[in-house]
Formats: structure tokens, C-alpha cells, sequence
């Protein structure tokens, strides 16, 4: 078991991590900061019963999740599906291929990938379902493994795959349209 | 290569990116990677994208809000001694 005394050396670590992660749950800072810091309080409380050596930064997302889902879900009426009617695979991708040259489309795709500046990246995520935000910002701002998104999260990994599969394609979706209205694309660039 | 090739790389792109395949598995996409431009070319752009994407989620934590969560993690640590 772990020592609480040690709680703040082990725990303090993740704080930027959580932060961020608590930022794109809650979008605004003082909810953030009041969610993370009710996460390292009960963690702390709990802390004697955290098994030393076993994935601390899971638990403490864990902790963070279910304090988000409790505190924040009942407010939340957006909705949990997202239309992705004909959207198909690798949809930025595509979009941004059809031009005539490799190099063409090379220079395209580096615009675009420049050219989204943070808040278009923060508020595609930030607009996806909850359902689909959870297992994207897991995996892609911290690289959990789908099996501790399934751990945190409390769902089987197939579902995790396919949340995530879904979640990531209305998220290029959201950035083709923010990479249309900077300008970011060629002329003549196909319409989605 | 064939279409096939092709389209089970594509179908494990994510679960390849996202370091979730065995070492077989990684190492045959890595092979077809080789050999087919055109796929390489998406999964690279997908690893790009998710870097993007990793890169400018993060957030730069208020040092105000660390000493706030340091004097609350102190004052609860006071409560049970």
C-alpha cells in the first residue's frame, strides 16, 4: 500500500496532464481547477488504499472522470451521439489529398497542420459528446493504452475503439470546416 | 501489394498509431509501409495530426492555482494528523 506522506512527491507530477485534461472537460478555467483539485483531495483520502508500483496517473484520471461524470453530467444537454452521417475514414486526409501533385498535397497538408491554431483543435474536441471527448483526450493528449481507457472509463475496450473511432472522425470533420473558414485550403479544394 | 494489402493496413491505422498491435502485426505494417507510398503517406499524415492534436490540447498550468492546490493538499494532510 501506498504512504500518504509520499502522496504529494508521486501525485504532484501530473498536475499540468490533469489540468489539461480537466480544461477540455469542463472548458473553463475555474471549474478545471476546482476539478482537479477535488480529483488530488480524494485521492489523497484514498491514497492508503493506492496499490505502490500500480499505474498512479490512471488512477488519478480514474478519479478525475467519475468526479467530471458525477459533478458536471447532469448539467451537460449536449448531446451523446454525434451525426456522422457519410462521413467516411481518414476525412481530413482525403480532403486535402486531391490535389495534382504529391508535393502539392504535401504543402497542403503542412498548412493545414500549421495553420489550426490551438483554439480550433481545443474547441473541436471540446464540442465532441462526451462519450467521444473522454476516450480522444485519453488517448490522444496522454496516451493512455485502450486498456486503461477502459479501466478509467468503466467500458469494455471494444467500446473504447469504436468511441474513439467515431470521436476522432467528427473531430477532422470539425477541423476541415475550421481549415475552410482560415483560408487554409487551395482553391477549388472539394467541398465536403 | 495488392488492395488488400492496402485496405488491412488501413483498417489497423489507429491501433498501429496508437502502439496497440503486437509486434507481428507492427512489424507487418511496417513492411507494407515500405513498399506503398500511398499508404505511408496517410499514416503518416494521421501521425502528424495526432501529435498536432496532443501538442495544442495541452495547457499551461496558473502557477497561482499550483500553491492554491498545494496549501489545500497541506491543510487536508493537518486534518488527519
Amino acid at each position: 500500500m501506498a504512504e500518504q506522506v509520499d502522496f504529494e512527491r508521486d501525485a504532484m507530477q501530473y498536475t499540468r496532464q490533469l489540468y489539461s485534461a480537466a480544461m477540455r472537460m469542463t472548458r473553463n478555467p475555474a471549474d478545471a481547477e476546482d476539478l482537479v483539485q477535488e480529483t488530488y483531495l480524494k485521492a489523497y483520502r484514498a491514497y492508503h488504499t493506492f496499490q505502490a508500483g500500480t499505474n498512479l496517473k490512471a488512477w488519478l484520471y480514474r478519479i478525475l472522470t467519475n468526479t467530471y461524470i458525477n459533478k458536471y453530467r447532469k448539467e451537460s444537454r449536449r448531446p451523446s451521439e454525434v451525426d456522422l452521417g457519410s462521413v467516411e475514414d481518414l476525412y481530413l486526409y482525403r480532403r486535402l489529398g486531391s490535389e495534382e501533385s504529391a508535393e502539392a498535397a504535401r504543402t497542403t497538408e503542412d498548412r493545414v497542420l500549421d495553420g489550426l491554431v490551438e483554439s480550433d483543435i481545443k474547441t473541436a474536441v471540446e464540442n465532441l459528446p462526451e462519450n467521444f471527448r473522454l476516450p480522444v483526450l485519453l488517448a490522444d493528449l496522454e496516451g493512455f493504452s485502450y486498456k486503461d481507457i477502459a479501466e478509467i472509463l468503466d467500458i469494455p475496450i471494444g467500446t473504447v475503439m469504436s468511441r474513439l473511432h467515431r470521436g476522432r472522425k467528427a473531430m477532422q470533420k470539425a477541423l476541415w470546416d475550421y481549415a475552410q473558414s482560415r483560408g487554409l485550403l487551395p482553391e477549388g479544394a472539394e467541398k465536403p | 501489394m495488392t488492395q488488400t494489402d492496402c485496405d488491412d493496413a488501413l483498417a489497423s491505422l489507429y491501433q498501429y498509431l496508437d502502439r496497440e498491435l503486437n509486434t507481428a502485426s507492427s512489424t507487418e505494417i511496417r513492411s507494407h509501409l515500405d513498399e506503398c507510398s500511398g499508404c505511408f503517406q496517410r499514416f503518416d499524415f494521421e501521425r502528424r495530426l495526432k501529435s498536432v492534436v496532443k501538442e495544442r490540447l495541452s495547457e499551461e498550468v496558473p502557477d497561482e492555482f499550483i500553491d492554491r492546490l498545494r496549501l489545500a493538499i497541506a491543510e487536508e494532510i493537518g486534518k488527519g494528523s
